[in-house]
């Protein structure tokens, strides 16, 4: 448990921007008390400062996670966003898919959106720009890459993937054992 | 009996159409002023019957298109949520940044209960709603978040229809009760009970039609929670002593009216009325006075008061019950939830009227009911309460220890009541003022509320005066005090040891009071006094023993004080004892230096943690507690943050900097241009070689021309010798057909030499007068060689052939003669010589003469030509 390197926050914070844009500054200053970044084995975990200081109480090897997981850096050092993130930036994020309940029975297992399963888009949304998955309920999915533009959605035949599917809640139960 | 009989089935007739007039009564609420809020009440309702018509479909997509239907039409109805003119025609809608399901859905939620409030009604009618969906408890729950005011007061408003309805009831109720014999009391009170009964039956029905509603309302509400098992507790502790029940009674008619309020007769009502909020009072008061104690009851300040159970006797209960009757209504409402519950120990109907009122019924109604019941029968209640309360304090309270301990059980509902039942209360009167519809009603029941207060005040002027007295004395000293008071009046009443023993901890805990608050005095006055008594000048030791001495001799009898003396007293002490010790030196320097851990904003926070912890030695503050890398890492977040999200901006404006050294590649070399148009600067060049050229042509001709036109000086023979020469010259060079000046002037040649403008002028232009002289030849070769380094070899070869055939008329022709300088030329300048070709002399006439015959004869040898021609032509 140390927290990130330079690098390492900055890598973190570009993959975050691309959801949440400018509201990454939102993240970092949040007026309720203050939140770290910690980097536990090899994850990032998003602390309260009071529970990193209920935490340091624990020895690292012992210490399975805290706070909430963001996500973890591969061997590349890249960063991967965990679905535990969704609720953190759910609130800020600044474009939002909807999909209609078929996909949103296909999306957990992993599968991209369909155009056919798209139910609502957010106006402006920019090729490969980061997007949240919503149902039609407007609860969040997930984490997705929107591959067409919100004008090219229009023009593709129903069958193209709109949206591609980076982590969805169906990972808390496919992906059990490597979510801490 | 008949009497108690018939408004029991008047009641009981009347409830269920109650019920059914209040379900229909909706629509017409919907046209009332705040319709609105039922409306959106009611949309929720709605749509969990839509909800459940479409789950009895078993088709959960279906009902997930039909939301999304609904959001859909919506948005295309709302054009400004919908960007997308044609929507229809997409699949998929696209919606702003601002978007928000909620708000979408509450609007639309609300235009289609607007739309099917008809059809809502009948539906509530029917009671389709009694069953919940899960399935739409999701949606439910988002709707209760968004409207969960407006659904909250709407409620309110709704749920006091009945309560009002309820109130009518009790209303005529009581007003038989009124009429109806004490001894019936008992059957009156059935008839209570059985009223519950019915309102509650009712109130399910209201209820049961809208089950959300009732939900959210529970929230909102509290409520009482009594479980079988307390009141089964309550019930054994009153059964347990029987005889008390009776003087139990009291406590509870007090509180509990409308079980006994049937009892009273109308007439002695407003009597008692005044004794009741007397009675109570006045005896605790009278009794208070008996015991020369301060009456320090402050009835708001015993709610508050923890302590109150530990103390509380029973004359301290009656007397706060009684006067938060007459002073507060919310209390009655708690001493009468109390007061029933006791009264359904007694009454084994009651306590099964109880039961539903607990666990069935809302217990917003019921407590509601309560309330109606106090207010009504209020007014009767006062005069049993007299009775039993005289019987309790005088009579009955000197031999009840066994009371004491029921009270003690049952004072534990009282305070679970006692919030809730407020609380209750208060919503009720919430729900008075929201309540439009129902106006006459509350009007009713305000009236009603009021009367017992009114009652009260105009027929007894005593109690209030009461209060007020009490209060006035009570004002000072705390509540404890006050429970001592009613604890040592017990303990005086009752032989028993433990009230002995709490009346001697009493009067030790005054004690004990007033001996603190000597100390305080005795301190405050040794703070002011010593300048007076004491020398000016302090010495530590002595001052502090004497301070010793003092206290010990003034006050001896107090060892809690003395204990307090002794420990000041060590403690300035130690204080003055250490400062002895300490070195002067030492301590300046440890005390003004800068402590570099308090610096700046951590530095702060641990200055904080110092001062918490005072000047203890063990817990001093050092550098090593400083913590620094969470605002050194907050920093570094916010600056990679805006390395984030800024760079876009920079990448896309750099401003060149000539000061920076890596900004140079964005320079551009200066070699890069003439390395690439070297080739092109090669053709430039041998153009321009070209060019020259044939203006040197040019020029060399012109030069020629100019100056044959200047140095046609010679004579006309000389001209006319060089003439064949020259014209060879000509035609070998340009091939041109020059003036006849030229022509003439080509003889000439040696002499334009002397008007070049680059060597051979030097002479002439340093002399003042001008001289026409002759160049060498030699020199003239080598000027043409050098100014015509280029020239072809054609053109060397023409200047060769001149320089060949100049030499020899130069020689011959030019004379040197110096003349006077006229403009250009010098008097009698040989090259104007030539001019006279051009005009007709004075002395021309010779010639001109020579002309004419010349030309006569010409002419006459022309016309022979021409004949000798013209007849050769004819005979051919």
């Amino acid at each position: 448990m140390c927290p990130l390197t330079e690098e390492e926050t900055r890598v973190m914070f570009e993959k975050i921007t691309k959801y949440i844009w400018e509201n990454l500054q939102l993240l970092v200053d949040r007026p309720i008390g203050t939140y770290y970044f910690r980097l536990h084995n090899d994850r990032v975990c998003y602390v309260s400062e009071k529970m990193l200081k209920l935490a340091a109480n624990i020895s690292g090897d012992k210490l399975v996670s805290l706070g909430t997981c963001f996500g973890k850096f591969t061997k590349t050092h890249k960063f991967r966003l965990h679905i535990m993130a969704l609720d953190h930036l759910a609130p800020y994020v600044k474009y939002k898919v909807w999909i209609k309940p078929g996909a949103e029975q296909s999306f957990p297992y992993g599968n991209h959106v369909l155009k056919s399963g798209l139910g609502r888009i957010t106006e402006n949304t920019s090729q490969y720009q980061g997007v949240v998955v919503y149902s039609m309920a407007d609860i969040p999915l997930g984490f997705g890459v929107a591959v067409k533009s919100t004008q090219d959605c229009r023009k593709v035949d129903p069958m193209a993937i709109v949206v591609i599917h980076q982590a969805g809640f169906g990972e808390y139960i496919r992906h059990e054992e490597t979510l801490t | 009996m008949e009497n108690n009989i018939l408004p029991r089935q008047q009641a009981e007739q009347k409830t269920p159409p109650d019920s059914i007039a209040f379900s229909k009564s909706h629509p017409v609420l919907d046209s009332d002023a705040q319709k609105l809020k039922n409306i959106l009440c009611q949309t929720s309702n709605l749509e969990t019957v839509r909800k459940r018509n479409s789950m009895s479909d078993d088709d959960i997509d279906s009902e997930d298109e039909l939301r999304m239907m609904i959001a859909k039409e919506e948005n295309l109805q709302r054009t400004s949520w919908s960007y997308i003119s044609n929507s229809e025609n997409d699949p998929f809608e696209v919606v702003r940044d601002d978007f928000k399901l909620d708000v979408h859905k509450l609007h639309s939620l609300s235009r289609v209960c607007m739309n099917n409030v008809s059809r809502h009604v009948s539906d509530s009618i029917m009671g389709n709603d009694c069953e919940y969906d899960s399935g739409d408890t999701d949606e439910l729950i988002a709707m209760k978040k968004n409207i969960s005011k407006v659904k909250n007061s709407a409620e309110f408003s709704q749920t006091e229809k009945p309560i009002s309805k309820k109130s009518f009831k009790k209303k005529e109720l009581s007003d038989h009760c009124n009429k109806v014999q004490k001894r019936i009391r008992k059957k009156s009170s059935i008839n209570h009970g059985v009223k519950p009964l019915s309102d509650s039956s009712s109130s399910d029905n209201e209820e049961s039609e809208r089950d959300e509603k009732y939900k959210a309302m529970m929230k909102n509400c509290p409520r009482i929670n009594l479980t079988l098992a307390d009141l089964e507790q309550l019930a054994g502790s009153n059964m347990g002593v029987p005889e008390n029940t009776e003087s139990s009674g009291p406590q509870s008619t007090t509180s509990c009216k409308f079980d006994r309020a049937s009892k009273s007769p109308k007439a002695p009502r407003s009597i008692y009325t005044g004794k009741q909020c007397i009675c109570p009072e006045e005896i605790l008061a009278s009794l208070l006075r008996e015991e020369n104690m301060h009456g320090k009851q402050k009835p708001q300040e015993d709610k508050k008061k923890p302590k109150f159970q530990a103390f509380k006797g029973i004359g301290c209960l009656y007397g706060k019950e009684s006067m938060k009757k007459t002073l507060n209504i919310a209390s009655n409402n708690i001493i009468e939830e109390q007061s029933s519950l006791k009264h359904g120990d007694s009454n084994s109907i009651s306590i099964e009227n109880g039961l539903p009122h607990a666990n069935g019924s809302p217990s917003k109604s019921t407590s509601c009911q309560h309330t109606k019941k106090k207010n009504d029968l209020n007014n009767i209640q006062p005069q049993r309460q007299l009775t039993y309360e005289t019987q309790d304090h005088k009579v009955v309270s000197p031999s009840s220890s066994e009371k004491e301990s029921r009270n003690l059980i049952s004072s534990l509902l009282p305070l679970k009541g006692k919030t809730s039942l407020s609380l209750s209360a208060k919503i009720h009167k919430i729900g008075f003022d929201k309540d439009n519809c129902h106006g006459t009603q509350q009007r009713e029941e305000a009236s009603e509320e009021e009367e017992p207060n009114s009652s009260s005040n105009t027929s007894n002027v005593k109690p209030p005066k009461c209060y007020p007295g009490e209060d006035t004395r009570e004002s000072m000293p705390g509540f404890s005090l006050s429970l001592s008071n009613s604890l040592s009046m017990d303990a005086k009443a009752k032989p028993a040891e433990d009230n002995q023993k709490r009346l001697a901890a009493l009067e030790a805990r005054q004690k004990a009071k007033e001996a603190q608050k000597k100390l305080v005095h005795n301190a405050l006055a040794n703070l002011d006094g010593p300048p007076q008594d004491k020398p000016t000048h302090i010495i530590f030791g002595s001052d502090s023993e004497s301070e010793m001495e003092e206290a010990s001799t003034q006050e001896p009898n107090l060892p809690g004080e003395e204990l307090v003396k002794e420990s000041r007293g060590k403690a300035s002490g130690k204080l003055f004892d250490g400062e002895d010790e300490e070195s002067d030196s030492e301590d300046d320097s440890d005390r003004f230096r800068i402590k570099p851990q308090f610096e700046g904003r951590a530095g702060q926070k641990l200055m904080d943690l110092q001062l918490h912890f005072g000047s203890d030695d063990r817990f001093r503050m050092d550098s090593r507690f400083l913590e620094s890398d969470s605002e050194e890492e907050q920093e570094g977040k916010c600056l990679i943050v805006q390395k984030v999200l800024m760079p876009e901006l920079e990448m896309d404006i750099i401003h060149y900097d000539p000061t920076r050294h890596d900004h140079i590649t964005y320079e551009r070399t200066k070699d890069d241009k003439p390395k690439e148009s070297k080739a092109k600067q090669k053709k430039k060049r041998k153009e321009a070689e070209k060019l020259p050229e044939v203006s040197k042509d040019m020029y060399y001709n012109i030069a020629t021309d100019l100056k044959e036109i200047f140095q046609a000086t010679k004579d006309t023979i000389e001209k006319e010798k060089d003439k064949p020469g020259h014209k060879a010259c000509g035609r070998e060079k340009n091939e041109e057909v020059h003036s006849v000046v030229a022509l003439m002037s080509g003889a000439e040649q040696p002499t334009e030499f002397m008007f070049s403008f680059f060597d051979s002028d030097s002479k002439n232009v340093k002399e003042e007068t001008y001289k026409v002289e002759t160049v060498k030849p030699g020199k003239i070769v080598w000027q043409e060689d050098r100014r015509f380094q280029d020239s072809s070899s054609e053109e060397e070869d023409v200047t060769e052939e001149k320089d060949h055939k100049k030499p020899s008329p130069e020689e011959a022709s030019f004379p040197e003669k110096e003349t006077t300088r006229f403009f250009f030329f010098s008097k009698n300048d040989e090259r104007l010589h030539g001019s006279d070709l051009f005009w007709r002399g004075v002395g021309s006439n010779i010639s001109k003469n020579s002309w004419e015959a010349r030309t006569n004869s010409l002419l006459m040898d022309c016309r022979k030509k021409h004949k000798e021609a013209k007849r050769r032509v004819k005979p051919k």
